[in-house]
């Protein structure tokens, strides 16, 4: 749309407007961000005259204090625990439920999958009370499944949407050939469907492992040692421990959101493909 | 019966349901109907069907959680939820939240989407910039702006004592919290509207503007007649997702007010945690978390057929 | 719900489970877990010493000292005593939450692993956790709530605290206060339970023990009776003359104590363990030095039927949950031991329960908290714990609500009287 008015050599005024659009908005984004950043390296008092700014004077031990104690480590490790087995279980249940249903036809197949749909209609905090009495019953409570299984579940009906339309979607051929050569379904779904299929694999479990990362609801309920806690349970144990100490939680806050930030540099491409994909296909 | 598209490879033995039968169990077909299907199923009955079913039963106990249920108490729990005002005003805030969203944070994300889906130096880092505040945690930035809140040390204080006066404290006032999170909201979410829109404008097929300039229409007439119309799936996809994630706001509130003061902050999940989870009033919980159900189920059904109906 | 999945389901799970431990290798130790709320370092400090010296004692016993934040420590508590991985010693305000707590089976009775040993306890202490004559945890302090002041601040403003004695003896001083341009009261009120106190504190005045008891009945219009009504409506009059600082329904506690430790507020009414709490949480970590300090008790209202006497406070302590060690009880019996009390007693942490502590006291201030708790007839444990989980929440909120301007006191008081009717 553009294209008209950029190859004319002067200053166009819309664009000028443009530009300043969108530097307010730039500033309106990285302004909470850089002052979080910055100021874990300042000293309380310092904070409060000199919010925005670079600090005078560099304060490590904010910074250091937290990357060499037990419990910032621990607390990563927790999540990426949880992380990682929701994702996997996630994606091997997912991928076995879609192939069913992209490939073989059965009596009620599409009001199985109606029924998964009602899965995206509501979300996990609804039933987060009988969830628990649930999970406490089935004697999870305290440990990493018990968050695990319930974010598994709940991330099902999205996947398995996602992925059998991917699955419908490689070329009928390859699976009429593979059965006259006397393949079976699950030799097929092995050796084809899953190679083929690293890019939406990558998707969702992106989606997964940025929704688990990031999730406090479930983690406060079901877990009751800080030994197990993730790092967003943590970081609000450690902000009610320190509470007026602001340098000290935004220390805090930066090394854990930092994992994040890292990831989402080298995977952008992913997580954004995965997180609007599974919003437009859904 | 037809396993898939195709010419089937025995015509006639497919009107046979004896020899089909026999055909899925030899390729494996009935194989992974029984291996593959059941974990699924299973999860999901057991983790997400399971429990909305308890919540209405439980919805009808007083109970605190320990043993078994055994006080009836019918529909007393949903009276106890009306009368609550905690509730009206809870259910009030999201609405709240739904109409920022719609009115102001979708528009902003729109605009971008147009001056962004372009190619320009520096389009894919200012982006990705803009959606970065989507992929943190809530609870991280719910954090990060009680922080920029606070009375004493915030950035918004700061600007106050620049010019010698004493800053509001914005979070513990009840006419200014709920005004506080909505910003944060739209902080938030508005890259991730964004970021759809500018897929689909990607998508969007360039001959329809050619023709359309080619008959001699301005800017302002593309945007409307062309541009906009060619975004409306999007655009409802986009607002559906909105109000749904509206209903669930809950990490995000916790740090910055716990619903408060005086639950004037409170969305309808805070005042699920606070009242049923934090006192184990699990009937009273169930009951609100029966309501949101209904309210989110409605609101899904609804919206599918009325606005989604070519999806 | 099919218990015939669970069934399977657990018996699976614990498959899976005891593999990773036996994988793990298990621990032949004895691990006491200890779940705590206090946010004062220097008292942490001798918890701990206390903990090592225990531990030195009894080879093969560890004792795992975990911290959650007041608030959030009553906000998790429910879900926390349902796991079986709970924690073995959890503190406590007795009141109706340990009712409800005893009642909900959570809790181990300790009777007889501290028959003899309990004699050494303040006879008024023990009974606070005990039910029924069982025992559930044993005291480790008391407290009183009652105003703190600076005396330079008052000193500037010309308020002589001696002189506060009656409820409008407060309000005027509070007057004062905002007329020489000083913030006359600091409050945690985003906590909600630190505005309590002063509701509370009124009915006490207001209608003694006797109102008390008869709510509990239910006579007299229960807690929309006169003396609660009365209560909101006094301390309406307080929250009219916007006594507090700025912003204070976002200070959490531990802020304002810290504000007052600041030097930034005349008055706060608090629990006594304020006075040393308050240099922890100072900006300078040294807070108001023990001249700048001073104490008077909640005024009077005329008329009221409590006796002037009565005090508001905390009998607080530990609880054993059910199913711990016996070295949870062992252990917690060594650290409510004349020597550790009287060590606190001295340290100014707390006011001993355990006979012959006090002379560790040496403070004159701790005295006259002593004292005073000594010579008080009816001490009205905070409402929020003694009316019970639910309710006690409640009550918290109504009264935040009449400071914030969003309630009025007749709908807190029917407020409060319709949650103790719905019941626990």
């Amino acid at each position: 749309m553009n294209d008209v008015e950029t190859s004319r050599p002067q200053l166009d005024p819309a664009v000028l407007y443009k530009a300043l659009f969108l530097a307010v908005v730039a500033t309106f984004v990285l302004v909470p961000l850089l002052a979080t950043v910055l100021g874990g390296f300042k000293s309380l008092g310092e904070l409060r005259v000199n919010p925005f700014g670079l600090p005078h004077r560099w304060e490590w031990s904010n910074y250091a204090d937290i990357l060499f104690s037990r419990r910032y480590w621990q607390l990563l490790r927790n999540s990426l625990i949880i992380s990682t087995l929701t994702v996997t279980l996630t994606l091997i249940v997912a991928s076995m439920a879609a192939f069913t249903f992209a490939h073989v036809t059965f009596f009620g197949s599409s009001m199985l999958l109606s029924y998964l749909t009602l899965g995206l209609l509501f979300p996990a905090t609804t039933a987060v009370l009988p969830l628990f009495i649930k999970v406490r019953d089935l004697g999870l409570l305290d440990s990493y499944f018990g968050v695990v299984l319930p974010q598994v579940a709940f991330s099902l009906a999205m996947s398995i949407l996602l992925l059998r339309r991917f699955f419908k979607d490689l070329p009928h051929e390859l699976l009429e050939a593979a059965l006259v050569d006397g393949c079976t379904y699950i030799n097929f779904f092995r050796y084809v469907t899953l190679p083929l299929s690293r890019p939406i694999l990558a998707t969702v479990g992106t989606i997964t492992f940025v929704n688990s990362w990031n999730s406090y609801l479930l983690p406060l309920v079901m877990l009751n040692t800080d030994d197990l806690y993730p790092w967003p349970l943590g970081i609000m144990v450690y902000q009610g421990e320190y509470s007026s100490e602001w340098s000290l939680i935004l220390a805090f806050i930066t090394l854990t959101i930092l994992p994040t930030i890292i990831l989402f540099i080298f995977a952008q491409k992913h997580i954004v493909a995965g997180l609007t994909a599974g919003a437009v296909k859904g | 019966m037809r396993g898939y598209s195709g010419a089937p490879l025995l015509a006639t033995a497919e009107s046979s349901p004896w020899l089909l039968a026999r055909r899925s169990i030899s390729d494996g077909r009935f194989a992974v109907l029984v291996l593959f299907l059941p974990p699924a199923l299973l999860l999901f009955t057991l983790f997400v069907v399971l429990p909305i079913g308890e919540a209405a039963w439980y919805s009808g106990f007083n109970w605190n959680g320990f043993g078994r249920p055994t006080a009836w108490i019918g529909l007393d729990n949903y009276r106890f939820v009306l009368e609550t005002r905690a509730f009206w005003l809870a259910l009030r805030n999201n609405g709240l939240i739904i109409a920022v969203s719609l009115l102001i944070q979708l528009p902003l994300a729109l605009t971008l989407a147009l001056i962004l889906a372009e190619r320009f130096r520096g389009v894919v880092a200012l982006r990705m910039l803009f959606f970065l505040p989507y992929i943190l945690a809530e609870i991280a930035t719910g954090l990060i702006f009680s922080f920029v809140y606070d009375g004493d040390y915030g950035l918004v204080a700061s600007i106050w004592h620049w010019f010698g006066a004493e800053a509001p404290h914005l979070l513990a006032n009840t006419q200014t919290a709920m005004v506080a999170v909505l910003l944060v909201i739209v902080w938030k979410y508005f890259g991730f509207h964004m970021m759809l829109y500018i897929a689909a404008l990607q998508g969007m097929d360039r001959s329809l503007i050619e023709a359309a300039r080619i008959d001699g229409a301005t800017r302002p007439q593309l945007l409307r007649y062309v541009v906009i119309p060619t975004l409306y799936p999007t655009i409802r996809l986009s607002v559906f997702f909105s109000i749904v994630g509206s209903l669930q706001l809950f990490d995000l509130v916790m740090p910055l007010t716990r619903g408060g003061p005086a639950d004037s902050s409170n969305t309808l999940v805070t005042f699920l945690y606070n009242n049923g989870i934090s006192r184990m009033r699990v009937g009273y919980g169930s009951a609100i978390g029966v309501i949101l159900f209904v309210i989110c189920v409605t609101f899904a059904f609804t919206y599918k057929r009325w606005f989604m109906r070519d999806e | 719900m099919g218990s015939l999945t669970s069934g399977v389901l657990r018996r699976l799970v614990l498959a899976a489970a005891a593999l990773m431990v036996a994988a793990a290798g298990a621990a032949a130790d004895t691990t006491v877990k200890w779940l705590h709320i206090e946010v004062n370092p220097a008292q942490v400090k001798i918890w701990e010493e206390v903990a090592r010296a225990y531990e030195a004692a009894h080879p093969g016993v560890k004792v795992e000292m975990q911290f959650l934040e007041n608030e959030a420590y009553k906000a998790k508590l429910p879900t926390i005593l349902q796991s079986k991985d709970r924690p073995h010693i959890i503190y406590s305000w007795a009141g109706g939450v340990l009712k409800a707590q005893i009642e909900a089976g959570v809790l181990e009775d300790i009777t007889d692993q501290v028959k003899g040993y309990s004699d050494t306890i303040t006879p008024a202490a023990l009974a606070a956790f005990t039910q029924n004559g069982r025992v559930y945890g044993l005291p480790i302090a008391l407290s009183q709530v009652g105003f703190l002041y600076n005396k330079v601040l008052l000193a500037k403003a010309n308020v002589d605290p001696a002189q506060i004695k009656a409820w409008d003896d407060l309000l005027a001083a509070v007057t004062a206060l905002k007329a020489a341009g000083l913030t006359p009261i600091v409050v945690g009120g985003a906590d909600k339970w630190p505005l309590h106190f002063y509701w509370t504190h009124l009915a006490v005045r207001i209608g003694g023990r006797a109102a008390f008891d008869a709510a509990l009945r239910g006579e007299n219009g229960g807690f929309e009776g006169e003396t609660f009504q009365k209560s909101g409506e006094l301390f309406k009059q307080l929250v009219d003359l916007q006594p507090f600082q700025n912003g204070f329904l976002g200070f959490k506690n531990p802020q304002a104590v810290g504000y007052f430790g600041d030097g930034k507020a005349a008055m706060t009414l608090a629990i006594s363990t304020v006075y040393h709490l308050q240099r922890a949480l100072a900006a300078d970590k040294v807070g108001l030095g023990e001249d700048k300090i001073g104490w008077f008790d909640f005024p009077v209202v005329p008329g009221g039927k409590g006796e002037p006497t009565d005090t508001l406070g905390g009998i607080t302590g530990w609880l054993i949950t059910k199913g711990a060690p016996k070295e949870a009880t062992d252990f917690l019996e060594f650290f409510i031991s004349k020597d550790v009390q009287t060590k606190l007693a001295t340290g100014n942490f707390l006011i001993p329960v355990v006979k012959g502590a006090e002379v560790g006291l040496n403070n004159a201030f701790m005295k006259q908290i002593a004292d005073n708790l000594a010579k008080s007839n009816y001490h009205q444990n905070f409402y929020d714990q003694s009316l019970g989980p639910s309710v006690g929440r409640v009550v918290n909120d109504v009264t935040a609500e009449i400071a914030g301007g969003s309630m009025t006191p007749q709908q807190a008081a029917t407020a409060i009287q319709a949650a103790w009717k719905q019941g626990n």
